[in-house]
């Protein structure tokens, strides 16, 4: 025993060192870790209860029909209210007091060019207008109809 | 799109060739990913080289099997840099231990790495070390080197024959089992490149059993210059047929990593797959100096050779020592460059099998070229410290020296 007294100490140093794993697992794990999968159940809930911004298509065409009816069939019936006019929940909770955003005729031609500005990585069926040689210094609504943007 | 993206792509889209996937354009494993398994290649060389002695009884290195260990530590103690530099979020590194995956390679290497310096490494040292810790925890003049020697025996200071064998054979055990640890250790590096299904340069079973090989290489190389160096620095005769041993057994590693090596490239290029002429374009473009050069011209033909006709003739004892020193130094080129091929050869090309993309490295910042020299030469300070605190030529390098009857 006198002779494996050493091992007996570095095995209670190694006892040690892994119960301190275990300790700090303890106190550094989230408590709803795992439960569902390999991340924090906790998480999702957080998530949930984060506040929102965007009311979703729906509930702008409950007082928009015109505009809805105007996107129906239309090229842009794919693209949601928000994604020109921001997020609108605000907007759809207190219409009078939040206005809806509407692209300025200013900067109409840069914003619309996010999607239709040519650019060889699209397909090539997709509308794309070279903006330095399509009527420049126009902005695009004076011929297209945001809903209905066929000229 | 953001002034500063418009920027890095100007300088850097005149480099790309043919046609790559956005994403492609930046590679995202630098020169840091390089150098990780460099370094952890030479823990498990030199530890290799350790259990030659220890196992199987190869007497002739005995003088370098404390050596090998302390070699072994200090750069296994740096391996982890470079991944954390590499980190955006080095502090969430700990989230692998806390919570780990056990379907992640990755995840369960932190394990064995910490299995590896704790159980194997620190272990082996402590035990085979015990008695000169103790004597110095009695002897040191210099109190915090006393401090730490006191420290280190436990409080045990019992150095009867008996608890000596006992220290004897458990080491022993522990080299046994650190063999196939050491071999976890490294070939799981090669075992993520070899994993990337997707990418035909890495995707192969034989990459863990090359990596092995070129990390016993590196490692034999490494403590052969370092053996080397500290016997000029303390002026002491270098012990030859030690030295003639170590560079035999780095022959055979460097024969064995290059036919290995050379037997995937043959398999690659005899398969001619669809990805065939991408990587023959890479092989013979981006990578033509650091592969067909330095890594297999002078990193492995070259020592091949100069060691090949040492084994043949019996040059002088200087010739032979230049010859060692200069094989050993090539060696440990040829095999950074084969990191660098594997791991950058793996990004430059893309996805599509029809363009290339390119890699600058930087000289300064996170993951340029002055943090990786600091991290290549650190585990050599790191070293230093260790051979100051517990010199390894006591006893011809081994405390099992003194007491083995040859000694």
């Amino acid at each position: 025993m006198k002779d494996i007294e050493h091992l007996l100490r570095v095995a209670a140093v190694f006892v040690l060192v892994i119960s301190a794993f275990f300790a700090a697992r303890h106190f550094l794990v989230p408590e709803t870790f795992g439960k569902y999968g390999h991340y924090r159940a906790a998480a999702a809930t957080e998530m949930a209860s984060m506040p929102l911004h965007y009311a979703g298509e729906p509930a702008c065409l409950r007082c928009h029909p015109e505009q809805a009816k105007a996107k129906a069939g239309a090229g842009h019936r794919g693209v949601h209210c928000e994604s020109c006019h921001g997020a609108l929940l605000a907007h759809a909770q207190n219409p009078k007091a939040v206005k809806a955003v509407k692209p300025k005729e200013a900067d109409m031609r840069a914003f619309c060019g996010i999607c239709h500005a040519r650019n060889i990585s699209r397909p090539a069926k997709f509308p794309q207008q070279d903006l330095a040689q399509h009527n420049p210094g126009v902005a695009c609504s004076q011929c297209h109809n945001p809903h209905n943007p066929k000229p | 799109m953001p002034a500063g993206l418009l920027e890095s792509l100007r300088a850097a889209l005149p480099h790309v060739t043919g046609f790559i996937y956005p994403n492609e354009l930046e590679l995202q494993w630098s020169v840091l990913i390089v150098l990780y398994p460099y370094l952890t290649g030479l823990v498990a060389g030199a530890f290799i080289l350790a259990s030659l002695e220890r196992v199987f009884n190869v007497a002739a290195v005995k003088p370098t099997y404390r050596l090998s260990l302390l070699t072994a530590l200090a750069f296994l103690l740096i391996a982890p840099l470079p991944l954390q530099a590499h980190l955006g979020h080095p502090e969430r590194s700990l989230e692998i231990f806390m919570t780990p995956n056990t379907s992640s390679a990755m995840a369960m290497f932190g394990f064995v790495y910490t299995w590896y310096l704790m159980a194997v490494l620190l272990m082996e040292i402590w035990l085979d070390y015990r008695r000169e810790i103790v004597e110095w925890s009695r002897t040191e003049a210099f109190w915090p080197k006393r401090l730490f020697y006191k420290v280190l025996t436990f409080g045990v200071t019992n150095i009867s024959p008996r608890s000596l064998e006992i220290d004897d054979k458990l080491g022993k055990a522990i080299t046994v089992i650190g063999l196939p640890s050491a071999v976890l250790l490294h070939g799981y590096v090669g075992f993520i490149f070899g994993s990337l299904k997707a990418n035909p340069w890495w995707s192969t079973p034989l990459m863990p059993v090359i990596f092995l090989f070129s990390a016993m290489a590196s490692g034999i190389a490494g403590v052969l210059l370092i053996y080397m160096f500290l016997c000029r620095l303390r002026r002491v005769p270098i012990d030859m047929p030690c030295l003639d041993t170590v560079a035999k057994y780095l022959l055979t590693a460097i024969i064995v990593a290059f036919s290995l090596e050379m037997l995937e490239t043959i398999q690659t290029a005899y398969e001619a797959k669809d990805h065939f002429d991408i990587i023959t374009l890479l092989v013979e473009g981006k990578l033509f100096i650091s592969m067909f050069i330095v890594q297999i011209a002078m990193g492995s033909l070259v020592p091949m050779l100069v060691l090949g006709l040492n084994q043949l003739f019996l040059f002088p004892e200087r010739v032979r020592r230049a010859c060692y020193a200069v094989s050993a130094g090539l060696s440990l080129i040829g095999i950074l460059a084969m990191r660098w091929n594997v791991v950058m050869g793996g990004q430059l090309f893309s996805k599509s099998l029809r363009g290339f993309t390119t890699y600058k490295l930087e000289l300064a910042g996170r993951e340029g070229l002055l943090a990786a020299a600091v991290l290549t030469v650190l585990p050599l300070f790191v070293l230093a410290a260790l051979l100051y605190l517990l010199p390894p030529w006591a006893h011809g390098g081994s405390a099992r020296a003194a007491k083995s009857p040859s000694a």
